[in-house]
This record gives C-alpha cells, structure tokens and sequence, in this order.
C-alpha cells in the first residue's frame, strides 16, 4: 500500500482525520475542499476521543481544548443558574432554585456518566453488528454486549429506559425546576428536529454527554481543525468533485469539476451520503432499495447559526434561552408547519475576544425550518430572523442588542449552500434513533463501506454521527486500513 | 389454611377473565371478583339508551389472539365476529380517500390519488404483514430478564436474539425503524397521499399520548397491524351484539371449565402477610383466601391501591410511581334517528358499513396533539367512527341506528380539571367537527352519551383513563411492562400475580397478557 493514492472529499474534523490516518498508513492523500476555508484558531464544539489525539499526535500541533466553565448561564436580568464543572457548585447554584434538585443533582450527573461511559466505548469503534456473521462482527457484538452488562442491573435498567425516552419525560423523573429541566432539554433537542417530549430525546441529551466529566453536558471546544492543518503529510486541493469514477465495481479516482482526474485507489468522502452516492456516482452500481433508503436518510436541519461581534466582553459563557420544557416543545411546534418559532431556543456562546473591543459570539438557534411554509430565505428574511433573536436575548440580558457591531446569519437554506449540510443538517443525518449505530445513516452504509470497492464514507452522517470530532473520521480509516491489510 | 379457591382474578376485564379461564382449564379453582355490576371491564356491552346498545368503550376486534378463541372454543361460547370491510376519510374539499379490504377496489381508489401510491401500497403492505408476522411470536413470549445472570434467563435472550438475527436484513431493520420513527416519517418513506398517511398514522397514535410527528408512533401501527380475525391479517370486526359478547364468550368458557365470576364484588385491598399475598378483603368487609392473587387492575391502582406502598420494596414503587398513562382519548356514543349523510358521499352506502376516520391531514392529527400537549381538547380532533347498527342491526330500533365515535386527543390532565359544562363542551367540539363532514348529524341525535379519560377512570378503574393500562411507549414495552425486571407477571409479593394489559404486551382487546399470566402462573405452581 506504500505510495498508494487516496481521495479524501471534504474538509470536516472527520476527513481530516480520516486522511491523517491513511497519510500515516504510507497513502498519498489528496484531500479535496470545496471552498478554501480561513481555519485560523477557530473553536468548536465536539468531544475529540484520547486516540485521535494520541494517534495523531494532535498535543505536538498545537491542540487546545477549552472546557467552559460554567458550560450554562441562565440570566433573568441577573444570574438565575450558572452550571460549573465543579459539582460542589453546581449544586449550590442549583440549590438556590430549588433545594429538592440540588440534592438530586449529584446522582442524576453519576448514572448519567455511567451510561455515556458505556456509549464512548461504542463510539471509539464502528457499529456493532447485530446480525453479524463473520466471526470478527460477532466478537465485536459479544464485547458490546458485554459492556453493556458490565454497567450492572440498575445501569443497564436505566440505559434501556433512557434511550428511547424523551427528555421531557427523564428530567421531569428527577427534577422539578424549569430552567434547569429547560438547560438539559436544551442539549436534549440540540440538531434534532424534534421537542423535548419526543421520544429519543433523552438519548440525544446523552450523547451531548459523551467525552464530558460528569455534570457538563456540554461537549468541549476545541481547535482541531487548526492542529489538523498543522499536521503535515496532506496535499490539500480546493476544487470541486464532479465525480467518483467507478471501473469494474471499483473506485478508481475523483474527477474534478475543471476537468482534472485524481487517480486514487481508496476515495473517501465525507460529504453527505445522498450527495456522494447519489449525485458523484453512478447510480447504477447501486441497489435501488439502498438508493431508496439513501434517499429516505432524514436530515431536517432545525436550527440557524448566527455570528456576532459585540463591542463588549459579554460576561458570560454560554448563555441558553430555554427557561423551560414547555418553551422548547412551544419553539418546536412552529417548525413542524414550517415557521420560525417566535421564541426560539437560543445558545450563546462566547469565543472570547478578537481584537480590543471585538468580541464574538456565536448563537444556535432552534427551531429555524429550511423550508419556509410561506415565502425563501432571502436577505430580508434572514435579517428578521437576526433582530428577532437578539431581541429575544436581551430580554434576558438588558442592553444585548445596543452591544452588537456585526452580525452574520446562516439560515439552514444558507448552511445547506455553502457548507454543504443537506436541509440544513449541521450533523448530516438526524440523530435519531432509527438512525443511529448500525442504522446510520442506513444499515447497508453504517460499516463506511459503501456498495463500491474503494469507496468509503466518512463525516458525521456516519457513526457515531454529529457532535463528536473526528470518531466517524478514525473509525472509518480503521475499517479501510483492515480491508486493505 | 384451607380454602375454598386455588387462586383469585381481581377484575372481570377480558385478560382477567382469559387468565381465569386457563387456569380453571388446568384444573384450578377460581373465584373472580369483579367491582361493577357489568362484565368486560372495558370491553362491554350496554344498553346505554332503551333500545340502543353500545360497545361503551372498546368497540372493535381484531387482536385478540387466535389461540384464544380456539383454545377457549369462543365461537361455541356465542363469539360471532361481523367484519369490517373499509375506512372512509372525508376531505376538506369535499372529496374523500377510501381504503377496501378488496384489494383491486383499493387499488382503484387509491390510483384516483396518486398512482405511485397505489403502485406502493402493495409491497408496504406485504412488508407489514411479514413484520407483524415476525412480531408475533414475542406476543405470546413471557418476557426475559435481560439483566440477570442466570442460566436460564440467558437462555431466554439468547433465544430473542437468534429469532430477531433470524429476521434477516431487510425486515430486521425495518423492524428497528417501526420501533424508533414517527408514524410520519415512516409513511413518509412509502406513500405521498395526505389523507392516506394521515389515515394510516392515526392508527400509530391510539392510545398515546404522542403525535403521528412523534418517534414512536410507527411501532403502535404495527400493533394494530397485527388484527387478525380467523388467521387472516389486517382484519377488524365487531363482535354481534357488541364488544361485551367478546367478554360474555370469555366468561362463559371459563364458567364452563369450573370458574365462579362475582360481580358487584369490589377489591378493598389485597391481603398481605410477610410479604405473601393470601388472598383478598372485599368493600364489603368480607375476606377471601386464596394461595394465588392474580390482579387484572393496572399497576398503579394494583400496586398504589390494592396492595399498598407499606408492602412494596422502595425502588419498585418507584418504578411503579414512573410508570406512564396519561389518557389521551375520550368517546361519543350517540343515538341516532337517522343515518349520518356525508357530504363527500351523500346517502347510505358501503362506506357505513365500515370506519370512518377524521384524519384529513396529518398537519390536522398534529395540531390536534398541540392543543392537547398544554392542557386542551383538540379543536379539531381526530376521530374514529363506526355505525354498529349497520351490520349488526340487533344493537338499535328498527331504521334507527347506534354511533360509536373515538375520539382523541382529550387530556386527562385538563387544563383546570374535568367538569361537567367541559364535558359539555367535548361532546359539542366533536359534534361540530362531526357536523362540518356530515351536516345532517345535529338533528339525527337522539341520546348522546360522552365520556372523557376522568370518566374512563371512575367507570372502568383505568388510571388516568388510559385505554391500553399504560402507555405503549418503547421504555414501558417488553421487558420493561410495567417495570424492568418485573416484566414476568410475577410482582415483588410473593403469589401475587398480574394479567392485565399492563403486563407485555399491552393493549388492544387482545387477551394475550392474560394468557401468558396463566402460563406463568402454571408453571410456577404446576
């Protein structure tokens, strides 16, 4: 394999990862980006596992993870609830709002760790297989299913519960408190085109949960990305696949939307699977129950991303606007026919300061449809959607609006077009449970093998999915490194 | 301690008395006790009106299982089964979509529509059958342990695992989507016609507390997928005289293998000494002893009421405290002088003879769910109506006719608590949205009797007027019916047992919790 080519599609946190991998494995990468991207020093969010970091050696490249601490602020005016990573002052914070839930805080933050612990080690490998044949799939089931067992009765009571059950429904077992019960199922509908009384999303609340010390459910940030580009054994190319050439079943290259063909024996993409299967091949070589079932991967994209430079340092952390269940389940009713909801969920976090009195901020708002029922994105719509939000985070922090000197909007229609998330899904495929493990994004893709010799998927509509950095990337290199041993 | 009974049923409800029917064909004594003066708990027959009868609450057959009628020899306990041949869903704009049990009739209907949904509709619905196919053995399965470490529990899961591998690819993973999508998403994948996927989804959301948008729904249409009258699929019936002979029929086969029924014979609480069960104190202050007590009450009211918390390991009540009903349907019977007239297919026709479903859209079904999610009766409601009178014309006068609307969502938990003017005010929204299909339906009532989950509650001692005693939600399914590790009908007290559609698999007028109660309890105590 020493010297072969390998086309890596796309410039997500997973393909960089994936393509690290291979480089390292004696591959000449080429990796393909559509759009030459200012990386600089940017945060984000995402959980990196200790493997990626140690494999790749990312501490040697500069890698800064940040845990924002407190990782929530409500404010009302003033402070109402700081969430820390120290649990002592989580719970005296909590204490103030409700005494009942300061005392359960400590064992609802412990089961909930215990569960995620067991979700990391299935996250850190491709998906078990439960109708597994080979002797290898079956293995990797028994090991599954044996940590899972390892969590004990009550443990393995609770992830059974947990998983199918919605947020609104688990939080209201252990809590009383709204605006803690809206914090949580904040995280619990994060990307998801659902409510907090859907089923599923306390499974999602969970996974948010992954990587975190116990009582953050927030992932941390970090700059990957940078420590990634720092890393050397790349050749980057900022063009356009027009698409994947398949010879005889195999793979054998990428060409370009200027003409250019890139020879490879390996291509990875971590574009969207409807986009790679779909559009770059030929649709030919494809079953049409799995083309069906491509076409079915739902990925609603609920949610707008909103940049902000503010003349101030805003004083907080990450500020949610969720003060309670029935606020996020009122927000997810609009999107459900197709409007914006009038108060959205909001989070605002703080990326600190870029020069003297420019500070950024970036705001996830939810519920944004990608489909409007009456009228498109256009610039006046997005800026409306702007004034509504800021408006809306004043009433929480007084002054907010008269702070703002910038403002930049990506509406779902906006990220579907530039960064290439289908309908807006910033995780590609929704993490729902019909679509998570050996259902993501369809049972017959969930191995990163595609029906194409040589043709692997990567990026966050693949296991174990969005919000976690580069999983999906190093599960996928290990899958194609172990074909081609 | 000599007694006169082997074993006690607690409630006349059709598990109840299934699971007493079993056990008195094995030849145990059996006394049971039921608190009204009707049989059937929820499955009964009534004349509500002089001349009119109704099915009060459940009012079709479908699931109940086929070795149940066999092995109870039903139909020669007087269970006559009457099918029901087609759904009709008017259309706002005055045309309507309707499904035939025919299949070439179907097929032309649905072609009207949209003929790529006609082209669908017959592999959807062969994957459906091989899926309720697959499912069915687990219905008549006593649920393993999945967290015990012991040889034979293991054997058990060992045992679902290698039947769910078994499956297959293809019907493995569709089994996974039907337990984890929405009703929506799923029909979504498979039909484009409105009125057919809210049609179809509206069977995904009976019972629950749950929107056809929401995860979950697609599995509760595969419930109701599983009908089966006489071995044939997807086939819905009434019962001849109403749902009550199905209860009658039940209890006549176990009055024939030796079991005594008593109605008017109220449960004041289950007798407890050391953690055993030994029998039963009626409200009338009398004591009867048993070595076994089966309660066909829900787990709330059985462990909650009946039993008491004193006697319950905490973590179990608990579990119990957790477990979900929150009714979400209510019922409109009426009697009518003449037959509704729909306005998209005036006149009586085929389509009375069959359902009749208020679901145009499922935008509709959704916003019905909205309202109810805060604390309302949807504006709109979804509705299921079937004219009884048609096919069995026994239940009403001679040319007059008996209704029977289901309607869903009505919050137990209405907003500021149920009163009689809101129970008023229920019956109107569903006459109002009845009347905006059928226009002559205001002045056709006669009689109307209207019923909300409070009422199923105080009528029926379902908690929270929940139809299936606990919503069939994935976390309260299988091994977790009604709490995990407690899924074998067997309960922390020691011969106390339970039958009722709490226990796996749940709702519908199925009768399989109560047989697999008894086969539990048989074997426990041969």
């Amino acid at each position: 394999m020493k010297g072969e080519a390998a086309v890596v599609l796309g410039v997500g946190v997973d393909e960089l990862v994936a393509a690290h991998y291979l480089a390292r494995a004696g591959y000449a990468v080429t990796l393909v980006s559509e759009r030459a991207e200012a990386i600089g020093d940017l945060l984000e969010p995402g959980w990196i596992p200790p493997g990626v970091v140690r494999d790749l050696d990312l501490a040697r490249y500069g890698l800064r993870v940040e845990q924002q601490d407190p990782w929530a602020v409500v404010m009302r005016e003033d402070i109402a609830l700081e969430l820390s990573v120290d649990m002592a002052a989580s719970v005296e914070a909590i204490s103030k709002l409700s005494a009942a839930d300061a005392r359960m805080w400590p064992e609802f933050c412990r089961r909930l760790h215990a569960l995620a612990g067991a979700l990391q080690v299935l996250y850190t490998a491709p998906p078990p297989d439960p109708l597994a044949r080979t002797r290898r799939g079956f293995m990797q089931l028994a090991r599954s299913a044996v940590r899972v067992r390892r969590l004990g009765r009550r443990g393995m009571e609770d992830l059974m519960r947990v998983i199918p059950m919605s947020a609104a429904d688990f939080l209201d077992e252990w809590f009383e408190n709204d605006v803690l019960k809206g914090v949580l199922g904040g995280v619990g509908v994060m990307h998801l085109c659902q409510g907090p009384r859907s089923s599923g999303t306390a499974f999602n609340l969970l996974h948010h949960h992954v990587g975190s010390p116990p009582g953050v459910f927030r992932p941390s940030l970090s700059n990957i990305r940078a420590a990634l580009a720092q890393r050397r054994g790349l050749d980057v190319l900022i063009a356009v696949p027009a698409r994947i050439e398949v010879k005889k079943g195999r793979a054998t290259g990428v060409v370009l939307k200027n003409g250019e063909t890139l020879p490879a024996s390996v291509v990875v993409s971590g574009l969207a699977p409807a986009r790679t299967l779909l559009e770059l091949c030929d649709p030919g070589w494809l079953d049409p129950a799995l083309v069906r079932a491509v076409r079915n991967v739902r990925s609603r994209g609920p949610a707008a991303k909103i940049s902000l430079v503010l003349d101030r340092d805003p004083r907080f952390t990450t500020l949610v606007v969720a003060p309670s269940l029935d606020y996020l389940e009122r927000a997810y009713d609009a999107v459900k026919y197709g409007r914006t909801s009038g108060q959205p969920y909001i989070e605002v976090v703080s990326l600190g300061a870029e020069a003297a009195g420019r500070y950024r901020v970036q705001l996830h708002v939810q519920y944004v449809p990608h489909a409007l029922k009456e009228g498109v994105w256009d610039t006046a719509q997005s800026e409306r959607l702007a004034r509504a939000v800021i408006a809306r985070v004043s009433e929480d922090v007084p002054g907010f609006q008269s702070w703002v000197i910038e403002q930049h909007v990506l509406t779902p229609d906006d990220l579907q077009h530039i960064h290439g998330f289908p309908q807006g899904q910033h995780y590609h495929a929704e993490m729902g449970l019909d679509q998570i493990l050996w259902m993501r994004p369809t049972p017959q893709l969930a191995s990163y093998r595609t029906p194409i010799d040589g043709l692997y998927l990567c990026g966050p509509a693949m296991h174990p999915g969005g919000g976690i950095a580069g999983a999906a990337g190093a599960n996928a290199a290990s899958v194609i490194l172990g074909d081609r041993a | 301690m000599s007694t006169k009974y082997d074993a006690i049923v607690i409630g006349a409800g059709h598990n109840g008395l299934v699971c007493a029917a079993y056990l008195a064909r094995a030849g145990r004594r059996v006394l049971v006790v039921e608190r009204s003066n009707y049989i059937g708990g929820a499955a009964r027959s009534e004349e509500v009106f002089p001349g009119y009868r109704f099915s009060v609450f459940s009012y079709v057959v479908s699931l109940l299982r086929p070795e149940i009628i066999r092995d109870l020899e039903l139909p020669r306990h007087g269970l006559h089964i009457l099918p029901l041949e087609s759904t009709l869903t008017p259309l706002a704009d005055g045309d309507y979509l309707a499904q035939w049990s025919d299949h070439d009739q179907n097929r032309r209907e649905l072609a009207r529509h949209s003929a790529r949904d006609a082209e669908a509709y017959d592999e959807f619905g062969t994957l459906m059958y091989r899926m309720a196919r697959a499912v069915k053995p687990f219905l008549a399965m006593t649920p393993p342990d999945p967290a015990s470490w012991s040889l034979r529990e293991l054997k058990g899961l060992g045992r679902v695992g290698s039947s769910l591998r078994e499956l297959g690819p293809a019907q493995f993973h569709a089994l996974h989507k039907l337990l984890t999508m929405s009703a929506a998403d799923y029909l979504e994948e498979w039909f484009e016609t409105e009125a057919l996927k809210a049609t179809k989804s509206a069977s995904g959301i009976i019972g629950t507390f749950q929107g056809p948008r929401s995860p979950g729904t697609a599995y509760v249409l595969l419930h109701h997928y599983m009908g089966e009258i006489d071995g044939v699929f997807r086939a819905w019936g009434f019962a001849k005289g109403g749902n009550g002979s199905v209860s009658a029929a039940i209890a006549a086969a176990a009055r024939g293998f030796g079991a005594e029924i008593r109605t008017g014979a109220g449960v004041e609480r289950v007798i407890v000494r050391n953690g055993r069960a030994t029998g039963v104190a009626l409200e009338s202050g009398e004591e009867i002893k048993a070595p076994v007590v089966v309660s066909g009450a829900d787990p709330r009211r059985t462990f909650m009421q009946l039993v008491g918390v004193e006697h319950l390991p905490s973590e179990f009540a608990t579990a119990i405290n957790r477990f979900k009903f929150r009714g979400s349907s209510g019922k409109v019977n009426l009697a009518l002088s003449e037959l509704p007239s729909f306005a998209c297919s005036p006149g009586n026709g085929p389509h009375l003879r069959g359902a009749i479903s208020i679901s145009p859209s499922v935008d509709y079904l959704e916003r019905a769910y909205d309202d109810a999610k805060y604390g309302e009766v949807s504006r709109e409601p979804y509705m299921d109506i079937v004219i009884p009178s048609m096919i069995d014309p026994s239940m009403a006068p001679p040319g007059q006719h008996v209704m029977s609307i289901f309607v869903q969502y009505v919050p137990y938990d209405v907003n500021g608590g149920w009163t009689d003017e809101k129970r008023d005010a229920f019956g109107d929204t569903v006459i109002d949205t009845l009347a905006q299909y059928a226009p002559n339906i205001r002045s056709a009532i006669l009689h109307r009797q209207v019923i909300t989950p409070a009422d199923i509650e105080r009528m029926v001692g379902l908690s929270e007027g929940n139809i299936f005693q606990g919503e069939l939600a994935l976390q309260q399914m299988f091994f977790m019916r009604p709490v995990p590790g407690w899924a074998k009908y067997k309960t922390p007290i020691e011969g106390l047992y339970q039958c009722g559609a709490g226990t796996h698999p749940g709702g519908g007028v199925m009768g399989a919790s109560g047989r697999n109660a008894a086969f539990s309890i048989l074997k426990v105590a041969p």
